[in-house]
């Protein structure tokens, strides 16, 4: 609507103008003598009043920088309202569409959906995890201390997901996350349900072969994800990105997003 | 069989860094390092140990690649 009414002011105001101006020149062809503050060339304006001649520029100024203020307005709203189709479109396709179902290391049931509207830094791994997923955490602990130090951020929440639930049970979790953040939440299931929730973003997860001991290696994706309010995939963090740069990262996140 | 804590994790850790370092430093031969070796074998899982042991060999290979370059394996000879 607005951008309509802006777009015809404009045609109004310029259609005006440029009647105005032949109307002028018509005039001046016509009648020259009688009219030489009103003709055009700088002959005029030396022999005419210059503060008219001022005056008309000033008038042409205004009415340019109207135009051309109308003019970026219209096109902003433009990109703005094309910017919004995009992300939505965006948002139909992003990772993380579905709604996890899961136990937390302290017993809870726990759904995407208490997580919504809050900003989340997910990890997949698993407590026997030789180097990789402990130096992770710990990264990942990292960023979240030191968004925390800053007060005019919104709180993030870390979250581990097991990909190996026949180890992980809760008294495994609520052990192995005493070791990380304080506000990390370790969370488990069924194997159904933890396959769900990796499938929801598309982690990979496949256990290798069993010892005498019954002991095994889970091969999995090793991404940090950045979850948004809304629940989606935002971004992703891989082993080569340090805790400063992850912190910069999701602080730049953080400031900029525009909730739709 | 609960997962290492913390504490067990950087004691396995520690001994695998003074495996490798003796290593590295006797040009790989093993019975150079065997004390490390069965200290390291004591404080890591026994999955680590199998992990740790690959981890070095591709570390290793990697460090090759990088430092004199991909060789060809030499292919049957063409007689001419």
């Amino acid at each position: 609507m607005l951008t309509a009414r802006c777009i015809v002011g404009d045609l109004h105001r310029g259609g005006r103008t440029l009647g105005l101006l032949s109307g002028r020149q018509q005039a001046g062809l016509l009648r020259p003598p009688s009219l030489p503050h009103l003709g055009c060339g700088r002959q005029m304006a030396s022999v005419g009043s210059p503060v008219k001649l001022r005056t008309r520029m000033g008038v042409t100024a205004l009415v340019g920088a109207g135009l051309f203020a109308c003019w970026w307005w219209v096109d902003s709203e433009k990109q703005q309202e094309l910017q919004r189709k995009r992300v939505s479109q965006l948002k139909r396709v992003a990772l993380g569409q579905g709604d996890f179902s899961l136990v937390d290391h302290q017993g809870q049931r726990r759904t995407k959906e208490d997580f919504l509207g809050g900003w989340v830094l997910l990890y997949f791994g698993f407590t026997h995890c030789p180097d990789i997923c402990p130096d992770e955490l710990d990264k990942l602990s990292a960023v979240v201390a030191a968004l925390d130090r800053d007060a005019s951020l919104p709180p993030v929440q870390p979250l581990f997901i097991t990909v190996d639930p026949e180890r992980d049970d809760v008294p495994a979790l609520a052990r192995y996350v005493k070791d990380f953040h304080p506000r990390l939440i370790g969370l488990t299931g069924t194997s159904e349900e933890v396959k769900r929730a990796g499938r929801d973003y598309r982690v990979y997860a496949s256990a290798g072969p069993k010892d005498e001991d019954g002991d095994y290696i889970v091969d999995h994706s090793i991404l940090i994800y950045l979850i948004s309010p809304d629940g989606l995939f935002l971004d992703y963090y891989n082993r080569m990105k340090n805790q400063d740069q992850i912190t910069q990262s999701v602080r730049n996140h953080l400031q900029n997003y525009a909730k739709l | 069989m609960a997962a290492p804590n913390s504490a067990e994790r950087k004691a396995c850790w520690d001994a695998r860094d003074e495996l490798w370092k003796c290593l590295d430093q006797n040009q790989d031969r093993a019975s150079a390092c065997q004390q490390l070796q069965s200290q390291f074998e004591g404080r890591c899982p026994a999955q680590w140990v199998k992990y740790f042991t690959k981890r070095r060999d591709f570390l290793k290979y990697k460090e090759r690649m990088e430092t004199d370059g991909f060789s060809p394996a030499e292919g049957p000879r063409q007689p001419s």
